[in-house]
């Protein structure tokens, strides 16, 4: 049995998560493998301010940082935002892999320039500073919103008819003016767009979610993991304190 | 059952490509996938030059040219130097997954940045067109040789004592001197060295051939493969023309030997 963490970047319910969890529908997975989503503690409602993003790295470090006790052997994170990621590898030896910076390094293998498709025009400013902090601007050929606030819970869900064909024509704009080759979805929440973007569209659709399972799987398969010296350990983890601080943030949140 | 041609860069009989076939054991890629080691029927001695590196790009271009027709799912090279996959990509529409390109943005996804580990100094030019091609000198740390001469038949075998070592000293400065945080075997040739490799030097070291298996198993899983529009086919393709001088080239090695 390989049990798979998949750590969802927000306090959603039961129906939340199933809309998540229908991520794993799109591959094949081997049969003896267990993916287990769960939301963070407590963390932001909103992903477009500072005050969101610094949260949600402290949500997602500690809905996770017991992963490799609890006897998971890898972290998906379920955020384009790559949220969590660097501290949680700073405290775990099994792979942990984020969708974003995974995704736009995997859309360079289907091509020479990508375009992030975004929800709205206040998610582009995080997007922007994580392409330029990994170093692909040059890679990067624009990032471009569809224009429609995000729901993290039911996603895209009742909005087929109305939102999809909008993805598709700003996904065209991206090709055809920005001279993308492939598109990233910009968000684990569209990945209900994914097989009609594919369908539609003349270039490589990347559906960040799934992608990072199958990622997982060949890390696993060939014994590859984070290297520990760009990831040090701390000199003295405080894990427990994180706990009970998230814990608290719960509480005030009820 | 999904089939994938491994294409591999020389050619060569069968007691040489059955080293070259023991990279598969480093995976498990389950019962769905079957994959079909095909050695170049043209091509150069080695790789050694820009001249060398024309005919390898040609070479394997020949070798994959009716993988799609003849019901291939997909195309693995076995070479670092990714020769011939952009021509490939150009005429294929299956997923043609080569080990270069492969396994420098596999390797960012473990850390910052890599170094490229390779057995001499004529190699340097492979993955500097890469890093080129996809803009990101910038990632690449270091490349290192251990100034053996590489033997693309007999690979490592019956040199581990002596190589092996070096390939370590090799990568502990890569790590320690040029802050490499992951390191890339620089041919598939190489596999041999891996497993005792890794587990010596404490970063993570990526095996570029069997890489290439699971990606290819991922493509297949998410029915991605490349963009036409980084490599658009052809307005005249010329598959007669290949095949004739493909042919011709064979011919020439044969009435050599």
């Amino acid at each position: 049995m390989t049990r798979i963490l998949v750590i969802v970047p927000f306090a959603l319910d039961e129906e939340g998560i199933k809309n998540r969890e229908a991520q794993s529908r799109y591959v094949p997975l081997p049969q003896d493998w267990q993916l287990v989503y769960r939301p963070v503690t407590c963390g932001p409602t909103s992903f477009m301010s500072p005050h969101d993003w610094g949260l949600m790295d402290l949500a997602i470090f500690e809905a996770g940082c017991e992963a490799e006790a609890q006897g998971f052997d890898a972290v998906c994170i379920d955020t384009m935002s790559d949220s969590g990621m660097v501290m949680l590898r700073s405290v775990l030896s099994i792979p942990v892999i984020g969708a974003g910076k995974a995704s736009m390094l995997y859309a360079l293998t289907l091509g020479s320039k990508f375009s992030v498709l975004a929800q709205w025009e206040p998610a582009l400013p995080r997007y922007r500073k994580a392409i330029r902090e990994y170093g692909f601007d040059r890679q990067c050929a624009s990032v471009r919103s569809f224009d429609q606030p995000p729901d993290f819970s039911n996603l895209l869900g009742g909005k087929e008819d109305q939102v999809f064909p909008r993805m598709r024509d700003v996904a065209m704009r991206c090709i055809e003016d920005d001279g993308a080759d492939v598109i990233c979805l910009g968000s684990t929440t569209m990945h209900q767009a994914g097989e009609y973007l594919a369908a539609h569209l003349p270039v490589p659709v990347v559906n960040p979610g799934p992608l990072t399972y199958k990622l997982v799987e060949t890390f696993l398969a060939l014994g590859l993991r984070h290297g520990r010296d760009v990831y040090p350990a701390p000199v003295e983890p405080r894990l427990e304190m994180l706990h009970a601080m998230m814990a608290a943030g719960a509480r005030a949140e009820q | 059952m999904k089939k994938v041609m491994v294409i591999v860069p020389f050619a060569m009989g069968e007691d040489d490509l059955a080293r070259r076939k023991t990279q598969l054991d480093a995976v498990d890629l389950g019962p769905g996938l079957e994959f079909h080691f095909k050695p170049v029927r043209v091509g150069p001695k080695n790789y050694s030059s820009q001249h060398d590196m024309a005919l390898a790009d040609f070479s394997i271009l020949d070798a994959g040219l009716d993988a799609e027709k003849d019901g291939f799912d997909a195309i693995c090279i076995d070479t670092m130097s990714d020769s011939g996959m952009a021509m490939l990509r150009s005429v294929l529409t299956i997923p043609v997954i080569a080990p270069g390109r492969h396994s420098m943005l596999l390797a960012q996804m473990l850390g910052e940045k890599f170094s490229i580990l390779m057995m001499w100094d004529r190699w340097k030019m492979l993955y500097t067109k890469t890093l080129g091609e996809l803009g990101m000198e910038h990632k690449c740390a270091s490349m290192r040789s251990i100034g053996i001469t590489p033997d693309n038949k007999t690979l490592l075998s019956g040199k581990e004592d002596e190589v092996f070592p070096l390939l370590l000293a090799a990568a502990k400065t890569c790590v320690e001197q040029d802050g490499a945080q992951v390191l890339i075997l620089g041919s598939t040739t190489m596999h041999e060295a891996h497993a005792w490799l890794s587990a010596r030097i404490g970063v993570p070291v990526i095996n570029p051939g069997p890489l290439t298996y699971q990606l290819a198993s991922i493509a297949l899983d998410l029915n991605l493969t490349h963009s036409k529009r980084t490599w658009p086919a052809p307005l005249a393709p010329k598959h007669d023309m290949i095949r004739a001088i493909g042919a011709a080239g064979a011919a020439f090695l044969e009435g050599r030997s």
